[in-house]
């Protein structure tokens, strides 16, 4: 299978709506496994989500999903499912209709959709509320049919926009069990999440993006490590930290030291993590720092957020 | 980071066609119509001028009823093209109560509920979904409009001497056509309206407003103007002109009045594309919210 069957490829993609910037210039190739899109509100996640469905047409730059374009309907959208971020069911409905009856709109037989309904219910776990009225869902329930209407029809490319919203902790854990199996199935998960601790639980790579432009995007750790001008910083455990800090503010790369809460290890935070190893490798040759754990402190979401979106969500 | 096993198997299966997946939308909306008991209501009610014509055809294909209700008197009373023409002027009446009704229920809690985005998500394209709806709409009003009235002249052909239906075969068609130019008419222009109102209540009313409003601006155009040219936007009338000419009934109004039928057709087609227009501007995957 060539690379443009297995790939959502944005070509320099800019959408517009009317004089509102939705996304601009993006350019974005996007391999299976779990994509998170990042971004404050407004940021344009939305906007990449219903161009990447086929909702919206991009106003210039082309997009392939696994080698489909949307002017190719059928094909197209039935390649992806797309769960919304709002509560939009059509009025009246029981689950097992919403779910049936979007099978049908994807153009399978009557057999076909009612065993595809029966799995995609067992799935998220709501077969026995299948013959209640939508309306009647608890906010998790109605997260989970809207769950199972996506993945009912087996697409290879799943968009969901804010899937974990409204969730118990229980439903959460599920939901990403979910998302993990089917990432490892090689499917494509593209998620939309404000809820950057399960950003890194369940990526494989983070898209950045903010005012429309793409920030940055690539596996978290590879993102913190080309964000060069903010030190990074390191957990080292160890007997001795203060001698440990000391040794390290010997060379010019090391910025910040803080001691743990526990006395027993320190935060540094250094400009060149390269050197800053090397050093470390010599310290701990040298025996006079016995070091148990060294770990990065802001190789997360969280962090790469802070650095390259910042709190109030303009780039900096 | 996720070992892949590329195991995933994609939905391969046979696709229906796309008439099918329409078909589904319409259903969908029958459904949602067919769910409020007002709609059943309306339904019944418009039904009931069939009864009542239905007699009529009777009495007059009987004898001993005519002679028994009319005493004789009764030479003007024929079954003929201007009867169908009353029919259908009073199913048409009908028919716009429960576009008024329906087409909001159709399209409005769609928007208000923003499903709009789950359902073109589908090999659906937004003419598909406006075409469902519109196949919802039309079933409807096909119930009260040119089914009834074609169920009346076959009992009317049924009932009659042999020559009645061979002379009268045009009317057949006309009522037909006509009618299925008014509920086609009808159901753009309630679809249009009601994605433009989100609120059904008032949704309905401008329906009925959009209809008569337009009148009464016409009437009065005629009356300044002192020309024939405001009933252009007198719906009714050239509804009523128009099928009075289909079924070839005498005419109805004062021939100072009268348009002629280009011009209607005209501004019918002009009227459904402002209703597409309208429709190309709403139906839309999401809603953009400026500033």
């Amino acid at each position: 299978m060539s690379d443009m069957h297995d790939r959502i490829i944005f070509e320099n993609v800019s959408k517009f709506y009317g004089e509102v910037l939705g996304v601009n210039r993006i350019s974005l190739t996007i391999p299976p496994g779990i994509t998170t899109l990042v971004g404050p509100n407004g940021s344009g996640k939305t906007t990449l989500m219903n161009l990447m469905t086929g909702l919206v047409q991009p106003s210039s730059g082309s997009i392939s999903v696994t080698g489909l374009s949307a002017s190719n309907a059928t094909d197209f959208f039935r390649s992806v499912g797309y769960c919304t971020q709002f509560d939009s069911f059509p009025r009246g409905i029981t689950g097992w209709q919403f779910i049936f009856d979007s099978l049908m709109l994807f153009g399978m037989s009557k057999s076909d959709a009612f065993r595809l309904t029966l799995e995609a219910l067992d799935r998220v776990q709501l077969r026995d509320a299948a013959g209640r009225q939508i309306a009647g869902y608890s906010k998790g329930m109605r997260q989970k049919i809207r769950l199972a209407q996506a993945i009912a029809h087996h697409p290879r490319v799943l968009v969901l926009d804010e899937p974990l919203n409204g969730l118990d902790p229980m439903a959460r854990a599920e939901s990403i069990a979910l998302f993990e199996e089917l990432g490892r199935q090689g499917m494509h998960l593209v998620i939309s999440s404000h809820i950057l601790d399960e950003v890194d639980r369940i990526s494989d790579r983070v898209v950045l993006i903010t005012g429309g432009y793409l920030i940055a995007e690539g596996n978290i750790h590879q993102v913190r490590q080309e964000v060069r001008d903010k030190p990074m910083q390191v957990l080292i455990r160890c007997d001795r930290p203060e001698l440990l800090a000391s040794k390290m503010f010997a060379v010019n790369h090391c910025v910040e030291a803080r001691l743990h809460a526990d006395g027993k290890g320190v935060f540094l935070r250094t400009g060149d993590v390269d050197q800053f190893y090397s050093l470390l490798n010599g310290i701990a040759i040298e025996g006079q720092v016995k070091i148990e754990a060294v770990a990065p402190a802001d190789d997360d979401a969280n962090a790469i957020y802070q650095y390259l979106i910042g709190s109030d969500g303009s780039a900096s | 980071m996720s070992v892949f096993e590329h195991n995933y198997r994609a939905y391969t299966g046979k696709v229906t066609p796309l008439w099918k997946r329409i078909y589904v939308l319409a259903r969908y909306g029958c459904a949602e119509a067919w769910s409020s008991k007002i709609t059943i209501g309306l339904v019944t009610i418009s039904l009931l001028p069939f009864v009542v014509f239905l007699v009529l055809i009777y009495i007059a294909n009987n004898p001993i009823a005519r002679m028994l209700i009319f005493k004789g008197g009764a030479e003007g009373f024929a079954i003929d093209a201007r009867f169908f023409l009353t029919m259908l002027q009073v199913q048409s009446w009908f028919a716009l109560a429960l576009t008024s009704w329906v087409a909001p229920r159709l399209i409005s809690y769609d928007l208000a509920d923003n499903a709009l985005p789950i359902l073109l998500s589908h090999p659906i394209s937004r003419l598909g979904y406006v075409s469902g709806k519109f196949g919802a709409l039309f079933i409807f009003l096909s119930v009260v409009t040119w089914v009834p009235c074609l169920a009346l002249f076959a009992y009317q052909s049924y009932s009659s001497p042999q020559p009645w239906v061979a002379n009268n075969l045009p009317i057949a068609g006309g009522l037909l056509a006509g009618a299925v130019i008014w509920i086609a008419f009808l159901s753009i222009l309630g679809l249009a309206l009601s994605s433009w109102v989100k609120w059904r209540v008032v949704a309905t009313g401008t329906i009925f407003a959009a209809v008569f409003v337009p009148a009464g601006v016409g009437a009065i155009v005629s009356a300044i103007l002192r020309t024939r040219w405001g009933s252009l936007l007198n719906i009714p009338m050239m509804m009523s002109l128009l099928w009075q000419r289909l079924l070839g009934a005498p005419e109805i109004f004062r021939s100072r009045n009268s348009i002629p039928t280009t011009a209607i057709v005209i501004m019918l087609g002009l009227a459904c594309l402002l209703c597409a227009a309208m429709l190309n501007a709403r139906i839309r995957a999401r809603e953009v919210v400026r500033g």
